[in-house]
């Protein structure tokens, strides 16, 4: 009896410290959840229910989620969302490169002054040679080089602290202020962005239209191949770790889906349109690998599924560059066309098809110096020297050493970062599209939240905003339990 | 050599990649340089620097340059003076105290912090017409005073205090206010001062919940006087870059002074879950 007392004293107290804090979440959090998600049950919409018209709010059951699946713009805008979540594995895939390079040796230690002179003395020879090229715009190139040659010194003698601060800058200014800042750099007619493109297009123009049709068509179809192979070699290789038992049955499938992606969109893409009809070989040759190695059953059975964060941010990164190669491919067959008439360089945010990759350009200048460079840089100076001296030992080239010492070492900070950036990424793209593009144009750049924004507080159906929001919501909460479920390995150690 | 040579293409691999990354940043301050005219020119150098762009800001009309810097000043500021202290006492709770249920307590706190912002955003609007706080001060700040992240940030930081400080002050007949307040408090300055950082950088450059709640120019703080700024006058580069930079500047500085406590942060905050 006395324990209990005692119990309950200690609960009181420990309970009345968080006070505050659980006010503010009954206030802010909890009650707000419920309304909301009552608000989704029902046909509450501005419009007819205000103060001037007093209709009364009714429940109209799973009415707005129908009317959510059977909405056409609803999945344009997922497929937004998930179009712009390409942008994690190569932010992954940067902020590691970037790491990977702050966290060698690279200060001149006894070298310094040999290190500053050598610098200098290039700075000098490429201003030079710069402005004997007659690029004409002289003061820019002495302030670009002169640039680079403050940064290369003070980066030599300061070492990874001056590079790191300069890498985080754009992560850590990222706002309102500096997506403004990059409306005037697209700025199609006067920004710097074009002005410097304008010249470099007008030089090769000519060179480009004497391609003749038949070398640009034999290029497009050469990556359009190499896309395949790319994806099908990918394949094989994930039923390899399969068979070897270095991974599950679900790293298996979902990266089979990942590689096959950019196969089946091709269909719709690719410049060769009266071949589109064979666009169903590559990914049926793929899915005919994996049902023959699963029909063959594996060699070494291991445990649960493992390796699943990396197989998705390997496929992930896969995948943006096959899509980033479908794009240049088209690029590439219409150009000889297109030069013959003067190469004008893309119009950037206010362009349909140009729009999504600006905004994920800007943002992977803001991604490379982010807080996961630095989770990385902490994560490799953790790595032991031993395993390396082990690796060295076995004769391990540069890339070996990566996937076999370091990649395997970092699984930790990667899969964290993966988890974020996805729960981050299926809620992103609002501030950007709400600065520079205003979602448009014609949509091309409307997320879910931005989505969710303008049905709720622009158009007022606020019962249909909620179940956007609550759609939303069980889509991050999915794909994160799925996360921990399959990708616990790293966290149960 | 072989060493020199590798340490001079790193060196130079790294400074290509900084300075193309601090290049928008160079532009932006030459723009705000330069006069209107020169604007729309190819050249990123003004004929002369005009720095009295940045006191014309301050000058312009409808433009309330300085009202919205201390708006979010202000803002930021009683936001972070909330959550640091609502917080420090929560993670007390969860790593000093002992009790029954606490750590359910704590996972649901967590939980929390995966809910999408945007699910609450609508009710909360609501609610705060309801209130009548819509367009006040009181509206920015208390729904953001609240924080489960920095909750968790101290409560790592708090579980990492040796426990015989708990039994010393228990045997000086402390009681569990003054151990907060005299002997876990002071120890927690890392973190507290990390916390700091993050919330006040965090909603000096918050967007959403403002742009919903201030309706009147007297209450925009800077993102969204920046989003006006940009809408109704944006065609005046030179003005919007000097905006743009001094709305940046700050944040700029804070960081170069504060990188050390703010790279710890980050590693508190995720690595050791």
């Amino acid at each position: 009896m006395r324990m209990n007392k005692k119990e309950l004293k200690d609960i009181l107290v420990g309970v009345s410290f968080l006070t505050p804090n659980i006010c503010g979440f009954l206030a802010f959090t909890l009650i707000p959840l419920l309304i909301s998600l009552y608000m989704a049950f029902t046909n509450w919409n501005l419009e007819t229910h205000n103060m001037f018209k007093d209709n009364p709010v009714t429940f109209v059951g799973l009415e707005n989620f129908r009317q959510l699946l059977s909405e056409k713009d609803f999945y344009k805008y997922l497929g937004n969302t998930l179009f712009f979540m390409m942008r994690i594995p190569i932010g992954i895939a940067g902020s590691l490169i970037a790491a990977i390079l702050l966290s060698s040796n690279f200060r001149g230690g006894n070298k310094r002054i040999w290190l500053t002179s050598v610098a200098t003395i290039m700075l000098i020879v490429g201003c030079g040679a710069m402005v004997l090229g007659g690029m004409g715009a002289t003061a820019m190139t002495i302030l670009i080089c002169g640039l680079f040659g403050v940064v290369i010194v003070s980066g030599s003698l300061g070492g990874q602290t001056v590079y790191r601060t300069l890498f985080y800058f754009p992560h850590f200014t990222a706002g309102v202020a500096t997506f403004i800042l990059w409306k005037k750099l697209y700025s199609p007619d006067t920004g710097p962005i074009n002005y410097a493109l304008t010249p470099l297009l007008n030089t090769i123009a000519p060179g480009l239209a004497a391609i003749p049709h038949s070398g640009a068509v034999v290029t497009a179809a050469g990556m359009t191949l190499l896309i395949v192979g790319i994806c099908l070699y990918g394949v094989y290789r994930n039923t390899a770790l399969w068979r070897d038992g270095e991974s599950g049955i679900i790293s298996l499938l979902i990266g089979s889906v990942f590689l096959s992606l950019p196969l089946i969109y091709m269909a719709p893409w690719t410049p060769f349109q009266t071949l589109r009809h064979l666009a169903f070989v590559p990914p049926a040759l793929a899915w005919v690998m994996v049902a023959v190695r699963l029909g063959k059953g594996r060699r070494h059975p291991s445990n649960p599924d493992e390796g699943l964060a990396d197989a998705v941010i390997i496929c992930g990164a896969v995948m943006a560059g096959c899509f980033i190669l479908l794009g240049l491919s088209r690029v590439v067959y219409g150009l000889p066309e297109m030069a013959a008439d003067g190469l004008e360089p893309p119009k950037w945010i206010a362009d349909y098809h140009w729009a999504k990759p600006s905004l994920m350009i800007m943002g992977f200048w803001a991604a490379i110096g982010s807080n996961n460079m630095l989770l990385y840089l902490a994560g490799l100076s953790g790595v032991s020297q031993e395993l390396y001296e082990a690796a060295d030992i076995d004769g391990a080239s540069g890339l070996q050493r990566f996937w076999h010492v370091t990649w395997p070492q970092l699984a930790n900070i990667t899969f964290f970062i993966l988890i974020m950036g996805i729960i981050h990424g299926l809620q992103g793209g609002f501030e950007m599209a709400r600065t520079m593009t205003e979602g448009g144009p014609f949509h091309a750049t409307t997320t879910l939240s931005y989505y969710i924004y303008t049905e709720g507080f622009a158009t007022g159906r606020l019962g249909y905003a909620s179940a956007v929001s609550w759609a939303l919501f069980a889509l991050t909460l999915s794909i994160t339990l799925f996360n921990w479920k399959f990708g616990n390995r790293y966290t149960n150690d | 050599m072989g060493k020199s040579a590798k340490l001079l293409a790193l060196n130079i691999v790294l400074a290509v990649i900084a300075t193309s990354l601090i290049l928008p940043f160079v532009w932006m301050i030459l723009t705000s340089l330069k006069t209107l005219d020169e604007v729309g020119l190819p050249s990123w150098l003004p004929a002369t620097f005009k720095w009295s762009n940045y006191a014309d800001v301050f000058r312009m009309k409808e433009i309330l340059f300085s009202r919205w810097y201390l708006n979010s000043v202000f803002v930021a500021s009683w936001v972070t003076f909330l959550q640091v202290f609502t917080s420090s006492l929560a993670a007390f709770s969860f790593s000093r105290l002992q009790w029954k249920g606490r750590d359910q307590v704590f996972l649901l706190y967590l939980a929390t912090m995966m809910l999408p912002g945007l699910v609450m955003m609508i009710p909360n609007y609501r609610n705060m017409i309801a209130l009548g706080l819509v367009d006040t001060y009181a509206g920015l700040i208390l729904p953001a005073a609240f924080t489960a992240f920095g909750t968790f940030l101290m409560r790592q930081f708090m579980m990492n205090i040796p426990r015989a400080l708990d039994e010393a002050a228990n045997i000086d007949g402390a009681s569990k206010w003054q151990l907060y307040w005299e002997v876990i408090l002071p120890l927690s300055r890392p973190a507290l001062v990390t916390l700091t950082i993050f919330s006040f950088m965090g909603n000096y450059q918050n967007m959403f919940w403002p742009l919903v709640m201030t309706k009147t120019p007297h209450r925009y703080t800077l993102p969204i006087g920046m989003l006006f700024f940009d809408s109704t006058q944006g065609q005046q580069t030179n003005y919007l870059m000097a905006a743009v930079s001094m709305s940046v500047i700050p944040m700029i500085i804070v960081f170069v002074f504060m990188q050390k406590q703010l790279v710890k942060g980050i590693m508190l905050g995720s690595v050791k879950g």
